[in-house]
């Protein structure tokens, strides 16, 4: 039973890290570059979620306006800091996208107060008991559901619909896809805009998960979900939603059976480590 | 010769007058003590509470009529709680600000590397609630006002026993802060016959914990000794409660803030701190320092707040004594002294601890309240070398 528990914290864990990990997939694959500020949007979702509620009374209009702000946001930060920089070498995008995140946590720390906020009346915070004397917190069990539910639209429109299948011709050759007639910068803000909007999403969910936003809670999604795109195959959306829930539940695990010697964290880097030693390509990715 | 004309005798009185409302002010003459503290970083929000409490005993002291008739200036800098950082801060307190003493308003790491620095620099330093036993180690300048963590993580294992409870699971912070706590617990474990059903360890990072859960859950304890910060603990807590475990919480001095309340809701109700500040206290010092606090800041003092201000309170105790002196003249001044503060009468030992009792706070109607007093001179005697 522990073991099933576990998984299951596991997974929930690994639904977080998917939200996260899959907006800075579809960066990596569009532009080649590590975007780390990813994780500014991803806190900077979670505080609008949690001001607009607390202001309305509404969850919905918290999650949408998380949602839309991060999306617009990172829109902003493509145009104003990477596009400029696409021409250079990758790692100037990079280190700006650094700055970017570092400035973003003092921003948010000078605005928004050292302390972090909390929802008034937090929603969703009920139990609902499953088999075998499990409990989950509602919050838990419909991040779950809603994660599953926008990946798979995600997918349908990324197969089915002609910007989808737009965003894929850029993804595998831009300049073939500008030829076709693909507007480039279109499909890139589009990216960038579903991206930043799933790390809002995301970020809303663990405002609701903890009760809290802080202006470091980026810090450790900043450089945890580039361990995931990398585990996952660079660039690969099955692989980065696969290797999230697997790196939740080793997590999970390692937690309890490793915890006295390495911390969470660590544990999750040594697995990544071990994973390329094995496999330099990724989890799932082809060679 | 002439008489001085009316009008320039005017003006050079006027000259005068300026210069002596100047030197009222604040000029040069003022005494200066340092302090540093984690302003910004993970840290920011215990700085700012730390910074509150020194600001209010500086300003109780000015309007008091100072130390001597010169005012006191509290020279502030930001040590992130980093280490690499606090050196820097302590080298320019010592030699550019040429501070007469100073106070650590900061966690262990970063106090530690500064007390180095005051101690070759001879200017005594009052630590406010970093808690490492090598602190004090550091020197006979640097002096302690709150209660090292093994000694309260001894008081913890005592207030499961007088909860009357046996089999205990413990989740520690994995930093020196968490780990002295569990040392303390389990040097003193088996002195009260206590069994330990299981033990975990957790990143200052991490804020979700459903895999520790899951397995305090099976460990069935009769009681959680949890270490770690409010912004550990208020989302521990509720997850510990969302699972369904009803076992009794302690926490310590981290939780000791109204954030842990308000982050944990409903979930922090019955949660046991064993901390240094009494919400319910009858010490007119206690009292008073909890009225004024909120007064000043329009919200209620913390651990960290009363413990800031009460270090601060010291070495300005200990500067009236001196004379305004610095040096070994207020260090001896203040290992001298008896201080009635908002968080107990101290004496500092022969090596600058002090040694009191551990106050228990309960939550209860989103507040602290009095539980019980921890009073065990053995148990808690800290260290003398």
């Amino acid at each position: 039973m522990l073991y099933v528990e576990l998984t299951a914290q596991g997974l929930v864990q690994g639904a977080i890290y998917a939200l996260i990990a899959l907006g800075l997939t579809l960066v990596y694959g569009l532009l080649r570059i590590l975007h780390v500020a990813h994780a500014a949007l991803f806190t900077l979702g979670a505080y609008v979620g949690v001001i607009v509620c607390n202001a309305s009374g509404s969850l919905a209009l918290g999650f949408a306006a998380g949602m839309v702000v991060a999306g617009v946001a990172g829109v902003a930060m493509f145009r104003l800091a990477y596009q400029p920089l696409l021409r250079q070498p990758p790692f100037v995008a990079l280190i700006a996208s650094i700055g970017l995140y570092i400035a973003a946590e003092e921003i948010f720390r000078i605005v928004f107060g050292a302390q972090g906020l909390s929802f008034t009346a937090p929603p969703l915070q009920g139990q609902i008991p499953v088999f075998g004397g499990m409990q989950f917190k509602v919050a838990e069990l419909l991040m779950m559901l809603s994660t599953v539910a926008i990946i798979g639209v995600l997918g349908w429109l990324q197969t089915r619909t002609r910007i989808g299948v737009a965003c894929q011709a850029t993804v595998s050759d831009p300049q073939m896809a500008e030829s076709f007639g693909i507007t480039l910068l279109k499909v890139r803000d589009i990216n960038f805009f579903v991206g930043s909007a799933l790390a809002g999403f995301a970020g809303v969910w663990v405002a609701l998960l903890n009760n809290l936003v802080e202006p470091t809670m980026g810090s450790v999604p900043s450089y945890k979900a580039l361990a995931i795109i990398v585990l996952g195959g660079l660039g690969s959306v099955r692989g980065t939603l696969a290797a999230a829930l697997v790196l939740g539940v080793v997590e999970s695990f390692g937690t309890i059976y490793l915890g006295q010697l390495l911390d969470r964290n660590a544990i999750a880097f040594a697995f990544l480590i071990l994973v390329l030693m094995v496999r330099p390509q990724g989890l799932f990715a082809k060679r | 010769m002439n008489a001085p004309s009316p009008r320039k005798s005017f003006v050079s009185i006027a000259i005068v007058g300026a210069a002596g409302v100047l030197a009222a002010g604040p000029a040069l003459a003022d005494i200066k003590i340092g302090f540093n503290v984690p302003l910004t970083g993970f840290a920011a929000a215990d700085g700012q509470s730390s910074l509150n409490g020194a600001k209010l005993a500086v300003a109780q002291a000015n309007a008091a009529g100072g130390v001597n008739g010169e005012k006191i200036e509290l020279v502030v800098y930001d040590d992130q709680a980093s280490p690499k950082e606090a050196v820097p801060v302590a080298t320019k307190l010592v030699e550019k600000d040429k501070v007469v003493g100073a106070v650590s308003g900061s966690y262990s790491g970063s106090t530690r590397a500064a007390a180095g620095i005051f101690q070759a620099g001879k200017v005594p330093y009052v630590v406010a609630y970093a808690i490492h036993p090598d602190i004090t180690r550091t020197g006979n300048y640097v002096f302690r006002v709150s209660a090292m963590g093994e000694v309260q993580g001894r008081g913890g294992a005592k207030l499961v026993s007088t909860l009357g409870k046996k089999k205990v699971t413990i989740i520690t912070v994995k930093n020196d802060f968490g780990q002295a706590l569990a040392a303390g617990f389990k040097e003193a474990a088996p002195k009260f016959g206590l069994q330990i059903t299981g033990e975990y360890e957790y990143g200052m990072a991490d804020r979700q914990f459903g895999a520790v859960v899951s397995k305090v859950k099976a460990d069935a304890p009769e009681v959680i000794y949890a270490s770690g910060y409010f912004f550990n603990a208020g989302p521990l807590v509720s997850q510990l409660r969302a699972a369904g475990i009803t076992a009794p919480i302690i926490g310590q001095e981290g939780y000791d803030s109204d954030k842990f309340i308000e982050i944990a809701g409903a979930a922090s109700e019955g949660t046991l701190v064993t901390t240094s500040l009494d919400r319910d206290s009858d010490v007119p010092a206690t009292k008073a320092f909890l009225a004024d606090y909120r007064k000043a800041n329009n919200a209620g003092a913390d651990m960290v707040a009363a413990a800031s201000f009460t270090a601060t309170s010291v070495l300005i105790e200990g500067l009236k004594k001196s004379g305004g002196k610095g040096g070994d003249a207020l260090r001896a001044a203040m290992a001298g002294g008896t201080y009635v503060t908002p968080i107990g009468k101290l004496t500092f030992n022969s090596l600058n601890e002090v040694a009191k009792d551990i106050q228990v706070q309960v939550v209860k109607d989103k507040a602290f309240r009095r539980h019980s007093v921890i009073s065990d001179a053995a148990l808690l005697a800290p260290p003398t070398k």
